[in-house]
C-alpha cells in the first residue's frame, strides 16, 4: 500500500493546490481586460457625457461642447438596414439548412457560412464599395446596411440552424401526425419553440456589426450632419469614434472616449438581455 | 304523434346480442376490419426493415405488435399512417388499406392520413410553449379550424376522453409540461383525439411511466376501444396481455403470428412466439 | 422437450423445482399405493403403517407445490406452456393428493382384513390394482414428458377399471348373499376396489390437465357433452 503513504498524499495536496492557483490566476487574466476596458472607457469618457452629447451635432473645430446625436441615430438606422438584410435571409437560411435541404449541400452551405463569418470585416466593405458604392457613385447609407447586412447573414443563419436543430424531434413528429402541414409545424411548432434561441443570435449578430467600423469606412463614410436621405453619407457612432480618436483635438479626444462609452455600453446591454432571454430557456426545458 | 306509438328498440336486447357476438371466445376476427395490410416491405436505404408483412387489424379493438427491439413492430406503426416518410430514404411496398382506401395512393395527402390516425408517443411530448388547453386544441386549430365555441367544445371533449378533464379544468392557461409524465402522456393523447381521428397508433405510450400512470393509461385505452381503433407497441407482455384484443409479434421484420391474445399467450402456434414470449430468447 | 433455456436461470430453476416436486409427490403416492395392496396381499400390517404414515408428507407436498407455483406466477408471471405447466402442475397435485389419500384407505381395510382369515377372493384385486397404478404411473409419465398420446391413451383405460371394479362388486356382493359370515370382509374388498377405480378417476384428471399442458387442449367433460 505504498501509494497512500502520509507524505505522498502531502505531495499530491501540494500539486492539487498548484493546479488550482494556476487556473485561477487564468481566469483573472480572462477577466481583467474586461474589467479594464471598463474601467477605462468610464474613467476617460464618463466626462465628457452629457445631456448634449445625445441631443447635439458635432461642434466645429475648435469650439467646445456638441454631441454625437447624430451618429447614435446613424447605427440605429444602419442597425435597421442591416436587420432587413440579415435577419430574413439568415433565419431562412437557417430553417433551411436545419429543416430542408439535402445532407451534402447542407454540408456546403454550412461550411460557406463559416468561411463567411471567418472573412475579415473590412473585406466586406471593399465589396459593398465596389459592387454599390462605385456603381451608384455615392457612399449611401444603404449601402452600410447592406455591408453589416451581409456579416450578419452567415452568423445568424448558423445560431438560426444550431437552435432549431435542438427542437427535440418529437414535437415535430407528434405535429405531424396531428396532420399539420410540413410549413406549419416548422413556424407554428420549430421556430415558435428555438424563438428564444432565434432572437438571442439575432441579438448577438447586431451587438457583433454595432461595434464595426472597417465596413463603413467605405460605404456609409460618415457624416459631421443628420442624414436626411438614405441614399447620402451617414454617421455612425463607430465611425465618428475612429475619426475623433485620430484627430489631433483634445475635445474631440473626450468626445470619442464618451462615444466608446455609450457603445460599450449599449453592447454590454444586449449582451445582458441575451442572457436573460437564455436563462429563461434553459429555466423552462 | 307516429314516434309515441312506435315500440322504441329495447336498448337491453341490442345489448346482449352485441355481448353475445363480442364473448365467444374462439371467434376469429369476424368483426369490421379498420386496416388491411397486404405484402407491406419497407428499406431503410438498402436495409430492409419489413418483410412482405400482411395483416387484417380489426376496427374498435386492440392491436397490440409485440418483439424484440429491432423487429420493426415500431416501423410497422410509423408505416400505418406514413410518419415513415419523415426518415429520409425509405421506400415502401405493398398496400395498406384503411376501410378499405388506399393510403398510399397518389392522389391522398399524408397529412390528411395522419388526421385520420393519431399517434401518441413512447415519450410524452406536449408542445412545451403552449398552455394544456392549446395543446389540446393545435391541431384543429393549425387545421384551419377558427370557430372559438367549436374549439371551446372539442378541448373540454377531448380531455374528458382522455380522462384529463377534472385534473386539468382549473389550470387549462398552465404550460403542458407543468404536467406530471403520465398526465402529459394523457395530455399527448387528448390531443391527438381532438382532431378526431378514426385510430390511434401508440408506440410505446407507458414505458416512461410509473405503474400507476401505466394502469391510469391502459384504463384509458380499454374505454377509448369502444370508439376507436388502437395499435399499441409495446415492450411489455404482461401490457399486452392486458390491453389489447389481438396480438401480432414480429421478429426480424417479419409478421410471424397475429391471433387473439388470449390464444397467443397461452398458446402460440409458432416456434419463435413461444419462445419469445416465455423469454427463451438467447 | 428440447425448449432451448430462459434467458432468466431462476425461472428455469423455479420450473424445475416445480417439475421434481410433482415427480416426488407422484413418486411416494405411488409407492404408499404399492405398500398398501402389498400390506394387503402378503397381509403385512408394516407395510401398511407405513404406508399411512406416508401420507403427512405427500400432503406437505402437495401444499408445497401450491406455494411454489403461485410463487411462480407472482415472479415470473409464465404465458403459454411455462402458464400451462404451472397450472396444470396445481391442478393434478391434489389428484395425487386423493391418491395417497386411497393408499391410506387401502392400507386401513388391508390391515383389518389382515386381522381375520384369508379370503380367497383378495385375489381378484390383484388384477384392478394393475390397472389402476399402470394407469396413475402413465398419467404421470404423461405429464413430465408431455406425451399427448398417452394422456390421452390414459383416459380412455378408465371405462375398462370401472368394469372391472363393477364386476368386482356384483361377484363380491353375490358371496356377501351366500356367506352373510364374511360380509365384513367382502364389504372391505368392495371398498379397497372402489378405492383403485377412484385412483383410476384421479389418472384420468391428471392426464387431462397433462394434455392441457402440452397441447393447450381442455379434453374434460367432452364425452359428455357428445353424447347429451
Amino acid at each position: 500500500m505504498q501509494v497512500l503513504r502520509a507524505n505522498n498524499h502531502t505531495w499530491r495536496k501540494t500539486k492539487s493546490a498548484l493546479a488550482s492557483a494556476l487556473t485561477f490566476v487564468s481566469a483573472v487574466l480572462v477577466i481583467a481586460p474586461l474589467g479594464l476596458v471598463f474601467f477605462y472607457v468610464l474613467k476617460m469618457g464618463a466626462g465628457a457625457l452629457s445631456l448634449d452629447f445625445f441631443t447635439h451635432l458635432p461642434a466645429p473645430v475648435g469650439s467646445s461642447g456638441g454631441g454625437m446625436a447624430n451618429a447614435i441615430i446613424g447605427t440605429l438606422e444602419l442597425l435597421a438596414l442591416a436587420s432587413a438584410i440579415g435577419i430574413p435571409i439568415g433565419v431562412l437560411g437557417g430553417v433551411y439548412l436545419a429543416e430542408y435541404g439535402s445532407a451534402r449541400g447542407n454540408a456546403m452551405l454550412r461550411f460557406i457560412a463559416d468561411v463567411l463569418n471567418g472573412v475579415p470585416s473590412i473585406t466586406w466593405g471593399v465589396v459593398v464599395y465596389g459592387l454599390v458604392v462605385l456603381r451608384f457613385k455615392g457612399f449611401s447609407a444603404y449601402a452600410g446596411g447592406l455591408a453589416l447586412g451581409l456579416i450578419m447573414i452567415p452568423l445568424i443563419l448558423r445560431t438560426t440552424e444550431e437552435v432549431i436543430l435542438l427542437v427535440p424531434n418529437g414535437y415535430r413528429e407528434a405535429a405531424l401526425a396531428l396532420g399539420i402541414a410540413r410549413w406549419k409545424t416548422i413556424v407554428h411548432i420549430v421556430m415558435k419553440t428555438a424563438s428564444r434561441g432565434i432572437i438571442t443570435g439575432i441579438l448577438i449578430a447586431l451587438a457583433r456589426i454595432g461595434g464595426e467600423t472597417a465596413p463603413l469606412l467605405f460605404t456609409a463614410f460618415g457624416n459631421h450632419f443628420w442624414n436626411h436621405s438614405l441614399s447620402e453619407p451617414i454617421a455612425a457612432l463607430p465611425l465618428q469614434i475612429f475619426t475623433y480618436a485620430i484627430s489631433p483635438y483634445d475635445e474631440w479626444h473626450r468626445q470619442a472616449w464618451a462615444g466608446a462609452l455609450v457603445l460599450v455600453t449599449g453592447v454590454f446591454c444586449v449582451n445582458v438581455l441575451v442572457r436573460i432571454l437564455t436563462r429563461q430557456r434553459t429555466a423552462s426545458a | 304523434m307516429t314516434t309515441v306509438l312506435m315500440p322504441s328498440p329495447d336498448p337491453v336486447v341490442f345489448e346482449r346480442r352485441d355481448r353475445g357476438i363480442a364473448s365467444s371466445p374462439e371467434a376469429e376476427p369476424a368483426s369490421e376490419l379498420a386496416f388491411a395490410v397486404k405484402d407491406l416491405s419497407m428499406w431503410y436505404g438498402s436495409k430492409r426493415a419489413i418483410d412482405k408483412v400482411t395483416l387484417d387489424i380489426p376496427s374498435k379493438a386492440v392491436t397490440a405488435i409485440i418483439g424484440p427491439s429491432g423487429c420493426g413492430k415500431s416501423t410497422f406503426l410509423r408505416a400505418l399512417n406514413r410518419m415513415h416518410e419523415l426518415v429520409p430514404r425509405t421506400r415502401i411496398e405493398g398496400t395498406v388499406l384503411l376501410r378499405g382506401e388506399n393510403l398510399y395512393a397518389n392522389t391522398i395527402d399524408s397529412a390528411v392520413v395522419r388526421r385520420r390516425i393519431g399517434m401518441v408517443f413512447q415519450k410524452s411530448n406536449p408542445f412545451p410553449t403552449m398552455s394544456i388547453g392549446e395543446n389540446v386544441i393545435i391541431g384543429l386549430r393549425l387545421n384551419g379550424v377558427r370557430d372559438r365555441r367549436l374549439l371551446n367544445e372539442q378541448l373540454e371533449k377531448s380531455l374528458r376522453m382522455a380522462a384529463l378533464w377534472d385534473e386539468v379544468k382549473d389550470d387549462l392557461y398552465k404550460p403542458g409540461t407543468s404536467l406530471s409524465g403520465g398526465q402529459q402522456q394523457r395530455l399527448c393523447i387528448a390531443r391527438a383525439l381532438a382532431v378526431e381521428p378514426e385510430v390511434i397508433l401508440m408506440d410505446e405510450p407507458c414505458s416512461a411511466l410509473d405503474p400507476i400512470a401505466t394502469a391510469k393509461i391502459e384504463e384509458l385505452i380499454h374505454d377509448l376501444k369502444k370508439q376507436y381503433t388502437i395499435v399499441i407497441v409495446t415492450h411489455n407482455m404482461q401490457q399486452a396481455g392486458r390491453v389489447s384484443d389481438y396480438t401480432a409479434f414480429f421478429y426480424m421484420g417479419r409478421l410471424i403470428e397475429f391471433g387473439l391474445t388470449t390464444k397467443i399467450f397461452t398458446n402460440p402456434s409458432q416456434r419463435q412466439t413461444e419462445d419469445y414470449i416465455t423469454g427463451r430468447f438467447g | 422437450m428440447t425448449q432451448p433455456k430462459h434467458i432468466l436461470g431462476t425461472f428455469d430453476q423455479a420450473l424445475a423445482t416445480l417439475r421434481n416436486d410433482v415427480l416426488m409427490m407422484a413418486g411416494l403416492a405411488e409407492r404408499s399405493l404399492d405398500r398398501a395392496l402389498k400390506g394387503l396381499l402378503q397381509r403385512d400390517d408394516n407395510l401398511c403403517a407405513t404406508a399411512i404414515a406416508d401420507d403427512e408428507e405427500i400432503d406437505q407436498l402437495e401444499k408445497q407445490i401450491d406455494k411454489d407455483g403461485v410463487d411462480i406466477l407472482l415472479r415470473y408471471q409464465p404465458v403459454a406452456s411455462d402458464l400451462r405447466r404451472v397450472i396444470s402442475a396445481m391442478k393434478l397435485s391434489p389428484n395425487i393428493e386423493r391418491v395417497g389419500d386411497q393408499a391410506t384407505s387401502i392400507a386401513r381395510r388391508a390391515r383389518k382384513l389382515n386381522g381375520h382369515p384369508v379370503l380367497p377372493e383378495v385375489e381378484w384385486i390383484f388384477p384392478i390394482q394393475k390397472h389402476a397404478m399402470a394407469m396413475f404411473k402413465d398419467s404421470i409419465d404423461a405429464f413430465v414428458r408431455e406425451d399427448v398420446d398417452l394422456a390421452r391413451a390414459v383416459v380412455g383405460r378408465d371405462n375398462e377399471l370401472d368394469d372391472m371394479n363393477r364386476t368386482a362388486n356384483r361377484k363380491l356382493t353375490e358371496l356377501m348373499a351366500q356367506n352373510p359370515d364374511q360380509l365384513r370382509g367382502y364389504l372391505n374388498l368392495i371398498f379397497v376396489s372402489r378405492c383403485l377405480e377412484r385412483v383410476g378417476d384421479h389418472a384420468t384428471n391428471i392426464s387431462e390437465d397433462a394434455v392441457y399442458a402440452a397441447a393447450a387442449e381442455d379434453i374434460r367433460h367432452q364425452t359428455f357433452a357428445a353424447s347429451s
